[in-house]
């Protein structure tokens, strides 16, 4: 362990609207050493019909692992099943939090730079995306804000990096606001069912914690704008 | 490597995070490690006396507070007065037995720094420190430094890893001496590193190093001798000894390349100087011949060797050479060489000797590194003629001749060795130097008088390294709290006792059925009962109930480490060292006549030929109606007048067993022997009466055929069910290298052969193997043919492919360990799997993962292995014991010979000991030794007749027992008529 105790987050830090000029919504997350940008752009006019569907908006992610984000200098290869894998349940978790049927024949694009990769990609990930697409002003139901916990020795972890990742059997959960509801569950090892509860309860919690700390940016970020176009 | 860059960055919530970057090149390529790490500011102290730590606790997950631990009122000495010490790593490392010891090292401070350093360093020495660090009784504390804001130390730019460490210990004691201040305890450090201590001084920290620290006791006489060794004086004339062993990195290189082998050592029983190891790649093992290919290796170290040329490979010697026939004169200050020579003249006697005929010879190695030491505590008894009769108060060298007779005498410095002479003590070792004849090692404790019984019982234990301590209070506390009134509950269906214990209604209510245990007379855990009856459809329903020692042992707890660690209970002559706590093992687990307990059955049901129709598992409830002994039973059963239910089911179980027996002999189930004697204790006195071999009834084997079929068939259940991990035994087949020279003296002396080509074989050409005028000889040769055996072990079934789960000796293709829960830990794993298994409850995962399970049944047949020698040697003390008193002459049989001597084996007291050349004649020169045809012939004491020896020769020989002054050992002399 690092020094944290057992329900103690990582460093959090997030900011949104980093590209106001490059793209229509933009955040940049940190958890602990896990530094994700995200851009999402949108929703607007799909580049080919086929894509389009006429009562919802369609969703197109993609998450680029840089090559210098890890120990070891590598290059992965965008269609990695892993990858491919991890697109398709955010595709899922976000089909159904945005209220897509507000936006029929369009399209949002997001796209996810992982810069540097401690544990906790997709948790880091999906709170870049929602941090984004509130930015973007697209209305969603609430909050999904993403947190992994794990399991050692009878005690429950939250927030692992990427030594205990390693080590260790973990889940990743996506939360709906501050309710209990899990928009994304993801769990790629083995925890034993007696024990899945109280992973459970420290993920829901710090979850919350990550939805406040989100929200406190977004306010702020809206108080900013507001006393710009006061001034004006 | 680059140096690391290390950024801080301070968080709101006054956390403070630190990032270093570590960039380190590896085959070429860069690697970047990037690691935070957390500071704190709210670490508490863990002091009682203090104040301000009290809020600073945080429960864990468990819901629990840390304690707060350390004494308000701790230790007070002259100079320091009231103190918490804080260790540095050397201390823990070179004095662990100190820092145990409960006389000394209260009110400790472990920083975090240094638990990492001895987790590097000794991984053993780490177990040991945390274990202290987890019982309260000596006030020992782990300090996470490193986590602390104001602990933490930045390495400087010029500064090496361990200055840094040093340095960051520095910073706790001065942070602890500050945070103490108004309480008024001072902070000691206690290093043996010189810079280190000239360091703190310099920062004003209370330094001492052990010694001097020792001194400020006032029983400090006694606990100087703890103190290990240290750097020891220099000598002007340094001689070396031994080589130095290779760098590791030629070392890794050299096995990489295969120029060199690993493997442990194993020095020959007969011979100290001569050792043997197993290498995977050659098919016979190498030999290491004489102390300076030996190079310092003790017997179980694992070692790296190399080849010797070919000029210079060996036979075994067949010799004995003992330790005190060489070093008897040798002055333990002064390294003399003289020894040696006398050491190296008999070696070149036996280089002669056996390049005379290079037939058989061995390759030969040379050892050149040593991987992992096999030193532990060790007993012995300080030399008599080693002690200076300089009766100054001088802290003296003397050596400690150790009761494993495969090991060098070790050098103690002490300025008791007077008063222990005679005495068992037990002495760790430290090192030993190339410049060294000898190992150096310090003294740890005295166990006694020689020869008393507590001293060698002790001894033995701790010699075997079994755990003979009594359970901690943690153990006990996993106990019921109701104790002794525990009983099965009522009302099965009661609100009250399903909210306790919400599997109860899972359980089978076998209460009905007529249940009864058969055990040796005298048994008080009664593992196993038994019952059968008649079905309608005329097939037999036969149930065998163990104990449910996991409804108690739940896995997790410090109980069940405790049993996991204990592994077995041992069983000595007169004393039992438990598993479990007494109050499970006798009582709540044992099925007892006449009460309910619960257990575990295995219900079958068998056809008229023992044929097993239908199988199941249940949890249940039972009601033992009768526990009797083996001969109780068999009285029971043979007596005609008997007609009531109980007995004609255990008429039925002794007939299906004859059945299962036949058919597991048909398979080829050998039937081996070994010189198993039971020591008579006269109760009065306890005093050891009489020795008898056990005698043996049909309703031993009608326990033993059920238990086998239990076995076997929670083997198939759990291996079915956790084809990964379960629980199993094995038997591998013994290496056709392990008969050959029993085969050979076999077809010299007598004519036979065995075959061993399947265990059917074995066991065929064994009945085979009768000498009409000797009846006896049948059984010596399955014991030697048991000798040459491999040991049954327990493995997780992930290690194996199918095929290799064989039982060799029981000819079954799958076995396991299920029916002694109350003293075998591998029993209690099974438990475990099947109640998985058949969904009772859902299965702990240190039992589902591999290497965990690996981990466990690595010591569960290390324990087993201990436990079984200590049943032994307890034994040989014991006859030992009885041979005092009656002097005798009784039949041996020869089962070695070399050529100075010759080994006996007498049955009735199931000793064996050798008899020297010397003893036997003479006249040495007329000794004519046949080695092709294990043969000696000699010239009797008289001069007169020409007298020969030979293996399987039946013997008169007289038996008394001698006391060996050396080692304080009474071992059977015997004398050749």
């Amino acid at each position: 362990m690092d020094g944290r105790r057992w329900n103690e987050l990582r460093r959090f830090q997030c900011r949104i609207n980093t590209h106001p000029n490059s793209a229509d919504g933009s955040s940049f997350v940190e958890q602990g050493n896990s530094k994700v940008v995200c851009i999402v752009e949108g929703p607007m006019e799909p580049p080919s019909r086929s894509q389009l569907s006429a009562t919802e908006a369609t969703l197109n992610i993609s998450l680029n692992v840089t090559p210098f984000s890890s120990i070891d200098r590598k290059r992965r290869n965008k269609n990695e099943r892993r990858i491919q894998e991890i697109i398709t349940s955010l595709k899922r978790t976000f089909e159904q939090s945005i209220i897509t049927d507000k936006y029929p024949r369009t399209t949002i694009s997001i796209t996810c730079h992982v810069l540097t990769l401690d544990g906790g990609l997709i948790s880091a990930v999906t709170n870049s995306i929602t941090l984004a697409l509130i930015d973007a002003g697209i209305a969603m139901y609430d909050y999904i804000s993403s947190v992994s916990a794990g399991f050692y020795d009878n005690t429950p972890l939250l927030d692992l990096n990427q030594l205990e990742e390693n080590d260790l059997s973990y889940l990743t959960i996506g939360i709906v606001g501050k309710s209990e509801k899990l928009a994304l569950l993801i769990l790629e090892n083995k925890i034993p069912l007696d024990k899945l509860e109280g992973v459970l309860a420290i993920a829901v919690a710090g979850g919350h914690r990550i939805r406040d700390m989100m929200d406190k940016e977004v306010r702020r970020h809206g108080e900013l704008r507001l006393s710009k176009l006061a001034n004006k | 490597m680059a140096s690391p860059v290390v950024g801080k960055k301070r968080l709101s919530e006054g956390l403070t995070v630190t990032s270093k970057v570590f960039v380190r090149s590896r085959n070429g390529n860069a690697s970047k490690i990037v690691r935070e790490h957390y500071l704190r500011n709210d670490i508490p102290c863990l002091s009682r006396a203090c104040q301000r730590c009290g809020e600073l606790v945080a429960p864990d997950a468990n819901g629990q507070l840390p304690k707060f631990i350390l004494s308000p009122e701790p230790l007070q000495l002259k100079e320091v007065g009231r103190h918490y010490v804080v260790v540095d790593t050397n201390i823990i490392l070179q004095a662990i037995d100190l820092l145990e010891n409960n006389q000394i090292f209260f009110d400790v401070i472990v920083p975090q720094t240094v638990l990492d350093e001895v987790r590097n360093k000794s991984f053993p020495i780490y177990n040991r420190i945390r274990t202290l660090c987890q019982d309260n009784e000596k006030r020992f504390i782990v300090f996470h430094n490193e986590f602390c804001e104001e602990t933490y130390v930045k390495r400087l730019d010029s500064e090496s890893i361990n200055d840094r460490n040093d340095r960051a210990i520095r910073q706790l004691c001065t942070w602890y001496q500050e945070h103490l201040q108004s309480s008024g305890i001072n902070i000691v450090l206690v290093t043996n590193d010189r810079l280190n201590k000239e360091s703190a001084v310099k920062n004003n920290i209370t330094t001492k190093n052990l010694h001097e620290y020792v001194e400020l006791h006032p029983n400090c006489s006694e606990l100087r001798d703890l103190i290990p060794t240290e750097e020891f004086k220099q000598r002007e004339k340094v001689e070396h000894f031994f080589e130095n062993h290779y760098t590791t990195s030629r070392i890794l290189g050299g096995l990489k390349n295969g120029t060199l082998y690993q493997g442990s050592v194993n020095i020959s029983s007969y011979n100290f100087l001569e050792g043997e190891i197993k290498v995977a790649s050659l098919p016979k093992p190498l030999l290491l011949i004489g102390s300076a290919n030996l190079n310092r290796a003790f017997n179980g170290d694992q070692v790296v060797v190399e080849l010797l040329p070919k000029s210079q490979w060996k036979k075994p010697s067949t010799m004995i050479i003992d330790d005190e026939k060489l070093n008897t004169n040798e002055d333990p200050n002064n390294e003399d060489t003289q020894i040696s020579d006398r050491e190296r003249r008999l070696l070149t006697q036996d280089a002669i000797d056996t390049q005379n005929d290079s037939s058989e010879v061995q390759p030969t190695g040379r050892v050149v590194g040593i991987v992992k030491r096999s030193w532990r505590l060790y007993v012995g008894q300080i030399v008599q003629n080693s002690v200076s009769k300089n009766t100054s108060n001088s802290a003296k060298s003397c050596f400690v001749k150790l009761m494993d007779r495969t090991l060098p005498r070790v050098r103690i410095r002490t300025r008791r060795a007077n008063e222990l002479l005679g005495q068992k003590i037990v002495v760790a070792i430290d090192s030993w130097p190339t410049t060294s004849n000898h190992p150096e090692g310090h003294f740890v404790k005295c166990l006694g008088e020689s020869e008393s019984v507590e001293a060698e019982t002790e001894a033995l234990l701790l010699e075997h390294d079994v755990e003979y301590r009594p359970f901690s209070k943690s153990v006990l506390d996993c106990l019921p709290p109701e104790g002794h009134d525990w009983v099965v509950p009522k009302d099965l269906e009661d609100a009250e006792v399903l909210r306790k214990d919400p599997l109860l209604p899972k359980r089978k209510d076998f209460r009905d059925k007529l249940v009864c245990s058969i055990d040796p007379p005298g048994c008080v855990d009664i593992d196993d009962a038994l019952h059968a009856q008649q079905l309608p459809n005329g097939n037999w329903e036969v149930g065998v109930h163990i104990a449910d020692v996991t409804h108690f042992v739940k896995p997790g707890t410090p109980l069940d480490a405790e049993g996991a660690s204990r592994a077995t209970s041992v069983y000595l002559v007169d004393k039992r060292i438990d598993m479990l706590p007494m109050l499970l093992g006798t009582d709540l687990c044992s099925l007892k006549p006449y009460v309910e307990r619960f257990s575990f059955s295995c219900i079958w049901e068998l056809d008229d030929d023992a044929n097993i129709v239908n199988v199941e598992f249940n949890k249940s409830i039972i009601k033992s109606r009768e526990a009797f002994s083996y001969e109780q039973a068999q009285l029971r059963i043979d007596d005609k007048s008997q007609q009531d239910d109980l007995t004609k089911g255990m008429r039925a179980l002794l007939r299906l067993s004859k059945k299962l027996k036949q058919k597991r002999l048909d398979a080829g189930a050998l039937n081996l022997a070994s010189p198993e004697v039971k020591v008579h204790m006269d109760s009065e006195t306890s005093d050891p009466g009489e020795v008898e071999i056990k005698k043996l009834f049909e309703t031993n084997s009608l326990v033993e055929e059920f238990m086998l079929l239990a076995n076997i068939s929670v083997a198939r259940k759990i291996y079915s069910e956790y084809p990964q991990t379960a629980m199993l035994r094995r038997h591998n087949s013994p290496p056709a290298t392990n008969f050959e020279k029993l085969n050979d003296m076999l077809r010299v002396r007598k004519n036979m052969a065995i075959s061993i080509e399947s265990s059917k074989a074995l066991a065929d050409s064994l009945d085979r193997c009768v000498d009409p005028n000797d009846e006896y000889f049948n059984t010596l040769l399955r014991i030697m043919s048991t000798r040459a055996m491999t040991a049954a072990e327990y493995f997780s079934s992930g290690s194996y492919g199918y095929p290799e789960f064989r039982h060799y000796g029981l000819a079954v293709d799958i076995y396991t360990h299920f029916t002694s829960p109350i003293r075998r830990y591998c029993d209690v794993v099974a438990h475990r799997q099947l109640a998985g298994a058949i969904g009772y409850e859902p299965l702990d995962l240190g039992h589902r993962d591999k290497s965990k399970m690996e981990t466990i049944c690595k010591n569960l047949n290390k324990r087993h292995r201990n436990a079984q020698f200590a049943g032994r040697a307890s034994i040989e003390y014991y006859v030992g014991q009885v041979m005092k008193n009656n002097e005798s002459v009784e039949t041996g049989y020869v089962i070695r010979v070399f050529s100075n001597g010759v080994v006996v084996l007498v049955p009735k007291f199931g000793v064996e000991s050798l008899i020297k050349l010397d003893d036997l004649t003479s006249h040495v020169e007329s000794v004519n030794f046949e080695e092709d045809k294990y043969q000696l012939t000699f010239t009797t004491q008289d001069g007169k007749h020409q007298r020969t020896v030979a293996v399987f020769d039946q013997v008169k020989v007289e038996v008394k027992s001698i006391l060996d002054q050396s080692v304080g050992k009474r071992k059977a002399q015997l004398v050749l008529l």
